[in-house]
C-alpha cells in the first residue's frame, strides 16, 4: 500500500515535473512568438498552472483520499483482524464455556446421582434406624421383662432368704435334737455293746454246740462206716470160703485143660488130614468122571470104527462096481488128481495157445481165433466129460445108497450124503474155475484180437511213416533242434540261477566265517578255564560285593550317628579314632549320669522314709493326685476309697487349703462344720476324723 | 630259525605261527588298552619294535595257551584262534580278532621258502593290526580278553581246558585283514567289532 502510495506519489511528481517542463518546453518552443502572446501566454500559463495546480490539488486530494482510503482499509483490515481475533477468542471462550458447561452438567449429574445414592442411603439408614429403633424397643421390652423377672427373682431371693433363715432355725433346733439323740445313741451303743457281748457268748456256745453236733454226726458216720465194713468183711469171709473150695478144684481144672489142649491139637491135625482127604476124594471123583467120559468116547469111537469099516467096504465095493480100479480113497484122489492134471494140461495148453497167439499175432490172428475156438470146443468137451463123470459118480452114489437098505440107515446115509455133497461142491468149484478160465481165455482172445488190430494199425502207420519219412525228415529235425535249443536255454537259465545262489551262499558262508560261526559237527571251541575274562569277572563281582557291604555299613553308621547324636558304641569296621576331648567329655558325662542316678536313689529313699513316717505318725497317707490337690487316706479307713481331698489355694507355699467334696467327706458333715467352718482348723478336723474312724473300728 | 633255512618243516612252521600269535596278541592287548600301557615293554621282533607284557599272570596265561597251540599246530587239529574282548560291566562281546588256520597236511619241502618273505608278510599283518585301531570304536569301559581255539570235534580236551561258546558279537561289522602263509600253515586274519549306534 505504501509502495502504491509511493508509486502514485512518484507518478504524480513525474507528471507534475512533466507538466512543469512541458510548459517550459512549450515556453521554449514558443519563445520567438513575442508580444501579446506574452500576456496570453502568461494567462495561459497561469491558467495552465492553475489547472495544473488544481490537478495537483486534485491529485493530492486524490492521493490523500486514496491514502485515507488505504488507511481506512488498513484500519478496516486491522479492525477485521482484531474482530476475527476477537471472534476466535470469543469462539474459544465459547467453546471453553461450552466445555465448562458440559463438565458442569456432568458434575451436576454426578452430584445428582450422588444425591440419589445419598438419598437411598439415607432412606436405608432411615430404615435401619427404624429397624434399630424397633430392636431397641424390643430390647427395651425385653429389658423391662427381664427387669420384671429380676424383681421377681429378687423377691424370690428375699423369700428364699427368709426361708433359709427359717431353715437355719430349724437346723439349729434339729442340731439340738441331734445332740440329744447322740447322747441317746451313746447310751444305746453301750447297750449294744452289752448285747454284743451276750451275743458273742451265745455265739460261742452255739459254736460249741455245733462242734459237738458235728462230732456226733461224725461219730455216727464212723459207726455206719464200721458197720458197713463189718458187713463187707462177712461177705468177704463167705467169698473166701467159696474161693478156698474153688481153689481146691484148681489142679483138676488144670489137668482138664491140658487134656483139652491135647485134644485140640489132635483135632486140628485131624482137620488137616480131613482137608487133604477131601481134596483127594475130589480129585478121585474128577478122575472117575473123566474115565467115564473116556469110556463113553471109547464106545463111540468103537461105533464109529465099525461104521468106517463098513464104509470102507462100501468104497471098495464102489471101486469094484464102478470099474474105475478104485480100492482105496487114494485111488479116488488119484482120479481127482488126474482130472486136475488134465485141467492143468488144459490150462497149459491155453497158455501155450495164448503165447503162440502173442508170437503169431500179425499173421495168424484168425487162425489163432480158430484155434481158440477149437480149443474152446475141446474145453467144452472136457467140461461135458467132467460133468458126465460127475453124473456117473452121482449115479454110483445113488446106487450105493439104494443098495444099502438095512441097519443104521439114516446116520450113514447122512454121512454119505454129506460126503457126496462135498464132492459135488468140489466138482462145482472145479466147474466154475473151468468156466472162469474159459471166460478168461475168451477175454484174452478178445484182447489179443484187439492187440492184433492195434499192431496192424501200427504197421500200417509205420508203413505210412516210412513212406512219408523222406518228406518229413527235415521238419522233424528242425523241430528236434528247436526243442533241443529250448532245453538248452532252460538249462542255461537254471545254471545261472544256481550260480547266483551259489555265490550268495558262499558270501553268507564267508560272512558267517568272518563272524566266527562254526560247524558243530566238525569243530568245537575250547578255552582255558582260568582265563583273564573269567578272572576279571570274578574280581569285578567281588569288588562290587565289597563296595556294597561297605556302603551298607556306612549307611548304618550314618543312621546311628544321626539317631544317637554322637557316641556310637557299635562295632563298625570304620572306627574313627576318638580325640582326647571326646573321651574326656564322655567320662564327664558318665560321671554326671552316675551322680544323677545316685541322687535319684537317695532322694527316692528319703521320700519313702518321710512318707512312711508321716503316715505312721499322723495317721494319714498323703498323695498328690493332681497338681495342687492332695488326697488323704486314713489308717483307720473302713474302705480303700475313703479319702479326703484338699486343694491348695492361693500362692504356692502359703499353705491355705480347701476341702473338696468326696463321698467320704459327705459322711463327715458334722465334723466338717464343727472344725472347718466354726473352728477353721484343718489339723483339728483331721485328728477328729481319725478319732472317729478309730472309734468306729474298735468296738470294745 | 636262521635266515639260511632253505626249506621249512612242520615243526618250524608251527613255531613260527605260534610266535606270530604271541606277538600279535600282545600288540592287540597293548593297542586296545586292555592292560595299562605301563605294563608293556618294547622289544624288537620281525625287524620292528613291538610291545610285550611284563605282567606275570598274563605272561603265564599266554605261554600256557601258546604252548598248547603249538602242539595242536603240529598235529594240524586247530582251525581258528580267536581273541575275544568283553566288557566287564555288561558282559557283552565288543571285539573279536579271528585268525583262521589252514593246514596243508601234504606238506612237502618246496624249493624256495624264504624266511624273509614270511617275515615280511607277518610284519605287514602286525602293521595292519596297529592300523585298524584307528577305525575301531573306542573301548570306554573296563574290558577283559579271552582266547578261544576252534579245534576238530574229536580232539581230546586237555585238563585245564573246557568247552565254551563261540562268543559271537551281536550286530557286528567285519573287516578282513591280510594273511600270511608258511606254505604249510596259512593264517587269515580278520576283526569283527560291535556296531555302535551312531554308525
Amino acid at each position: 500500500m505504501d509502495d502504491m502510495e509511493d508509486t502514485t506519489i512518484f507518478s504524480t511528481l513525474k507528471s507534475f515535473k512533466s507538466l512543469i517542463s512541458g510548459p517550459d518546453h512549450s515556453l521554449l518552443e514558443t519563445e520567438p512568438a513575442y508580444g501579446r502572446s506574452d500576456l496570453q501566454k502568461l494567462y495561459t500559463k497561469r491558467v495552465e498552472l492553475e489547472e495544473a495546480a488544481e490537478r495537483v490539488r486534485s491529485h493530492t486530494s486524490l492521493l490523500q483520499l486514496t491514502q485515507e482510503k488505504q488507511q481506512m482499509e488498513l484500519s478496516h483490515k486491522r479492525a477485521r483482524i482484531e474482530l476475527e481475533k476477537e471472534a476466535h477468542s470469543s469462539s474459544r471462550d465459547l467453546q471453553r464455556e461450552i466445555d465448562r458447561n458440559r463438565e458442569l452438567l456432568l458434575k451436576i449429574r454426578r452430584l445428582e446421582e450422588r444425591e440419589e445414592k445419598a438419598n437411598q442411603a439415607l432412606n436405608e439408614q432411615m430404615e435401619n434406624n427404624k429397624a434399630l429403633k424397633r430392636n431397641l424397643e424390643e430390647l427395651h421390652k425385653k429389658a423391662n421383662v427381664k427387669d420384671s423377672k429380676l424383681t421377681e427373682a429378687d423377691q424370690m431371693i428375699s423369700e428364699l432368704k427368709d426361708e433359709t433363715r427359717r431353715l437355719n432355725q430349724k437346723i439349729q433346733i434339729q442340731e439340738s435334737k441331734f445332740s440329744t439323740q447322740n447322747l441317746e445313741i451313746q447310751a444305746l451303743q453301750e447297750q449294744l455293746d452289752v448285747q454284743r457281748k451276750k451275743y458273742q457268748d451265745v455265739s460261742q456256745r452255739y459254736q460249741n454246740l455245733q462242734s459237738s453236733h458235728s462230732i456226733s454226726t461224725e461219730s455216727e458216720l464212723k459207726m455206719k462206716e464200721l458197720e458197713r465194713r463189718l458187713a463187707l468183711q462177712e461177705q468177704d469171709s463167705v467169698i473166701v470160703k467159696n474161693m478156698k473150695s474153688e481153689m481146691v478144684r484148681l489142679p483138676e481144672l488144670e489137668r482138664e485143660i491140658k487134656r483139652l489142649r491135647e485134644e485140640n491139637c489132635f483135632l486140628r491135625e485131624t482137620k488137616e488130614n480131613n482137608s487133604l482127604l477131601k481134596e483127594e476124594t475130589e480129585g478121585l471123583r474128577k478122575k472117575l468122571e473123566r474115565v467115564e467120559r473116556v469110556m463113553e468116547e471109547k464106545l463111540k469111537a468103537e461105533l464109529e470104527k465099525e461104521k468106517l469099516e463098513q464104509e470102507l467096504q462100501a468104497w471098495e465095493n464102489i471101486g469094484q462096481a464102478a470099474g474105475l480100479n478104485i480100492r482105496k480113497p487114494e485111488d479116488l484122489s488119484r482120479e481127482v488128481i488126474q482130472i486136475q492134471q488134465r485141467e492143468l494140461n488144459l490150462k497149459q495148453q491155453n497158455y501155450t495157445l495164448n503165447s503162440r497167439k502173442a508170437i503169431d499175432e500179425v499173421a495168424q490172428t484168425q487162425a489163432g481165433a480158430g484155434h481158440l475156438k477149437a480149443k474152446f470146443l475141446e474145453l467144452k468137451l472136457v467140461l461135458l466129460y467132467v460133468g458126465q463123470e460127475r453124473d456117473g459118480m452121482r449115479a454110483i452114489l445113488e446106487s450105493y445108497d439104494s443098495e444099502l437098505a438095512t441097519s443104521e440107515y439114516s446116520p450113514q446115509l447122512m454121512f454119505r450124503v454129506k460126503e457126496a455133497e462135498d464132492m459135488l461142491q468140489k466138482v462145482q468149484a472145479h466147474n466154475t474155475e473151468m468156466e472162469t478160465q474159459l471166460s478168461k481165455a475168451q477175454e484174452e482172445a478178445g484182447s489179443f484180437k484187439l492187440q492184433v488190430q492195434m499192431m496192424t494199425a501200427e504197421l500200417e502207420a509205420l508203413k505210412e511213416q516210412h513212406v512219408s519219412n523222406a518228406e518229413k525228415n527235415t521238419l522233424a529235425t528242425a523241430e528236434e533242434v528247436s526243442s533241443l535249443r529250448q532245453k538248452i536255454e532252460e538249462l542255461e537259465a537254471e545254471r545261472q540261477r544256481l550260480e547266483e545262489q551259489n555265490n550268495i551262499l558262499e558270501m553268507r558262508l564267508e560272512r558267517h566265517n568272518l563272524q566266527g560261526d562254526y560247524d558243530p559237527v566238525k569243530t568245537k571251541v575250547i578255552h582255558l578255564q582260568m582265563n583273564p575274562t573269567s578272572i576279571a569277572k570274578q574280581q569285578h563281582a567281588e569288588e562290587v560285593e565289597q563296595l556294597r557291604l561297605e556302603c551298607q555299613l556306612l549307611r548304618d553308621r550314618i543312621r546311628k550317628i544321626e539317631a544317637g547324636g554322637g557316641v556310637t558304641k557299635d562295632d563298625t569296621t570304620l572306627i574313627i579314632p576318638p580325640s582326647q576331648e571326646i573321651l574326656d567329655l564322655r567320662k564327664q558325662m558318665e560321671s554326671a549320669e552316675l551322680k544323677n542316678q545316685r541322687l535319684k536313689e537317695v532322694f527316692q529313699k528319703k521320700i519313702q522314709e518321710f512318707r512312711t513316717a508321716c503316715y505312721v505318725l499322723t495317721g494319714y497317707q498323703i498323695d498328690i493326685t493332681v497338681e495342687n490337690q492332695y488326697r488323704l487316706t486314713s489308717v483307720y479307713a473302713e474302705h480303700m476309697e475313703d479319702s479326703l481331698l484338699f486343694k491348695s489355694t492361693g500362692p504356692v507355699g502359703s499353705g491355705s487349703m480347701q476341702l473338696l467334696e468326696t463321698d467320704f467327706s459327705r459322711t463327715l458333715t458334722g465334723l466338717v462344720d464343727l472344725h472347718l467352718f466354726h473352728q477353721k482348723s484343718i489339723p483339728v478336723f483331721l485328728s477328729a476324723v481319725t478319732i472317729e474312724l478309730f472309734s468306729r473300728q474298735t468296738v470294745t | 630259525m636262521s635266515k639260511t633255512l632253505k626249506g621249512i618243516t612242520l615243526k618250524g612252521s608251527a613255531e613260527l605261527v605260534a610266535e606270530f600269535f604271541s606277538f600279535g596278541i600282545n600288540s592287540i592287548l597293548y593297542q586296545r588298552g586292555i592292560y595299562p600301557a605301563e605294563t608293556f615293554t618294547r622289544v624288537t621282533q620281525y625287524d620292528m619294535s613291538l610291545q610285550l607284557t611284563t605282567d606275570a599272570k598274563l605272561k603265564n596265561y599266554l605261554t600256557n595257551v601258546i604252548s598248547q597251540l603249538k602242539e595242536w599246530l603240529f598235529d594240524c587239529t586247530v582251525q581258528k584262534l580267536v581273541v575275544v574282548i568283553t566288557c566287564l560291566e555288561t558282559n557283552e562281546v565288543l571285539e573279536r580278532w579271528q585268525f583262521d588256520l589252514e593246514c596243508d597236511k601234504t606238506f612237502f619241502l618246496p624249493d624256495q621258502c624264504k624266511y624273509e618273505s614270511i617275515q615280511e608278510e607277518i610284519r605287514s599283518v602286525i602293521r595292519q593290526i596297529t592300523a585298524t585301531v584307528t577305525f575301531l570304536p573306542l573301548l570306554e569301559t573296563a574290558c577283559a580278553f579271552d582266547l578261544l581255539i576252534y579245534t576238530d570235534k574229536d580232539l581230546e580236551v586237555p585238563e585245564q581246558w573246557e568247552e565254551s561258546g563261540p562268543q559271537l558279537i551281536d550286530q557286528s561289522e567285519e573287516v578282513r585283514l591280510r594273511s600270511f602263509t608258511t606254505t604249510i600253515h596259512k593264517v587269515n586274519s580278520m576283526v569283527a567289532y560291535k556296531r555302535t549306534n551312531s554308525t
